[in-house]
């Protein structure tokens, strides 16, 4: 199994850590007041990006097709493959501070791999449009869009 | 100036704001507007506002600490009212729904899981699965076959891994929704399967993430489930 938990965005100065995962929520979601105004947003609309839902187009079906067609020569090796992304640092990271122990930390917690190497930069977050996991499990097969 | 706004908290909360700091640079100063038993956490923000890293961390932050000590109302990113008076108006105005919602939302968190399985591990099970698309497969694996053969193979394996994909949700869902409160769902992006907000009582966190492990477990190495909070309840107000 893989599961990375990562505590709250902003707690035990890791910095920027989790903030993709909640950008949306962020974002997209929260209280608002109909008659007051938004800051624009110009700029981080690639969020969308990966929210997007798979659209049934012959693009889709060709990806698909190709998947498969490779699929086969490559099931017979167990493959590892999925294992070469492990970047992150891992850290003992389990709801401290500002959750006020809501979480036992019983599951270890990993934080993500951006941790640390962002604080500084004056862009616009961004959604990565192919997220490396943390766990370094899934990115195999995500497709670069 | 315009008057940024974080939060709605209710006026006895203790609204500790050291150590905070607002969006903009340099970051601005917080304070509190208060009407009557109801308190917004806001600042002044700045010509030109954008959604920078910064100003979203600093809105994190702000929401996430208020949180921590009582019931928090957390404001969408960026939100600008014209001035303190007319916040304290708003507060005022809407008052009753506010107060229902921190009620309603008291000793309450929110928990964000999204989920995804390995591609080819699914894509295996779909090809295992079905006699038309191993020979579709077949066909246009030595790159001989019809363009129109690759677009059926593909419709078709499209039509299941979506199928799939909704199944496993529905599952996972129909297992942790007895441990939430309430769900919020979003349309999972590419590569997953849930996409999905969790209200769970502060009591039930123990109980909550251990169920979300145990559907981790479920799923196998070719699951990934990352599972972020507690976080303020923006899906929920």
């Amino acid at each position: 199994m893989t599961l990375v938990q990562q505590s709250s965005t902003t707690s035990s100065g890791s910095g920027s850590g989790n903030l993709y995962d909640v950008l949306e929520l962020i974002l997209d979601r929260g209280l608002v007041i109909d008659a007051f105004v938004r800051v624009s947003l110009v700029g981080i609309e690639i969020l969308k990006i990966d929210v997007r839902v798979v659209v049934a187009s012959v693009d889709t079906y060709l990806r698909f097709a190709e998947a498969c067609n490779r699929l086969d020569l490559e099931s017979g090796r167990k493959a590892p493959t999925q294992l070469t992304d492990i970047v992150g640092e891992v850290t003992e990271n389990g709801a401290k501070g500002k959750s006020k122990g809501a979480l036992s930390g019983a599951v270890e917690a990993i934080t993500d791999s951006l941790q640390g190497k962002r604080e500084e930069s004056e862009e616009e977050p961004r959604k990565r449009p192919a997220r490396k996991s943390a766990s370094g499990r899934t990115s195999a097969a995500r497709r670069e869009e | 100036m315009p008057t940024y706004v974080y939060a709605i908290v209710s006026a006895d909360h203790p609204t500790s704001l050291e150590g905070l700091q607002g969006v903009g640079e340099p970051p601005a100063a917080l304070r509190t507007v208060s009407a009557g038993d109801l308190a917004a956490v806001v600042s002044d923000a700045e010509e030109g506002l954008r959604a920078k890293r910064r100003d979203v961390l600093a809105h994190e932050a702000v929401v996430e600490s208020l949180m921590a000590d009582g019931a928090t109302l957390p404001m969408r990113f960026g939100l600008l009212g014209p001035d303190d008076g007319r916040v304290a108006e708003v507060l005022e105005h809407d008052g009753d729904a506010y107060r229902a919602r921190l009620t309603e939302l008291d000793g309450h968190l929110e928990f964000h899981l999204k989920a995804s399985r390995d591609e080819q591990d699914l894509l295996r099970e779909i090809v295992a699965e079905s006699q038309e698309i191993r020979e579709l497969n077949e066909r246009t694996r030595s790159g001989a076959g019809a363009q129109e053969d690759r677009v059926a193979l593909g419709e078709l394996v499209a039509r299941e891994v979506a199928g799939h994909n909704a199944e496993q949700a529905e599952d996972t869902l129909r297992r942790l929704l007895p441990v939430a409160t309430r769900v919020a769902r979003s349309e999972p992006g590419t590569g997953h399967f849930l996409n999905v907000s969790f209200l769970v009582a502060a009591g039930s966190t123990d109980e909550f993430v251990g169920a979300v492990r145990k559907e981790a477990e479920r799923g196998g190495d070719a699951c990934t489930f990352t599972l972020t909070g507690p976080l303020p309840p923006y899906s929920f107000v």
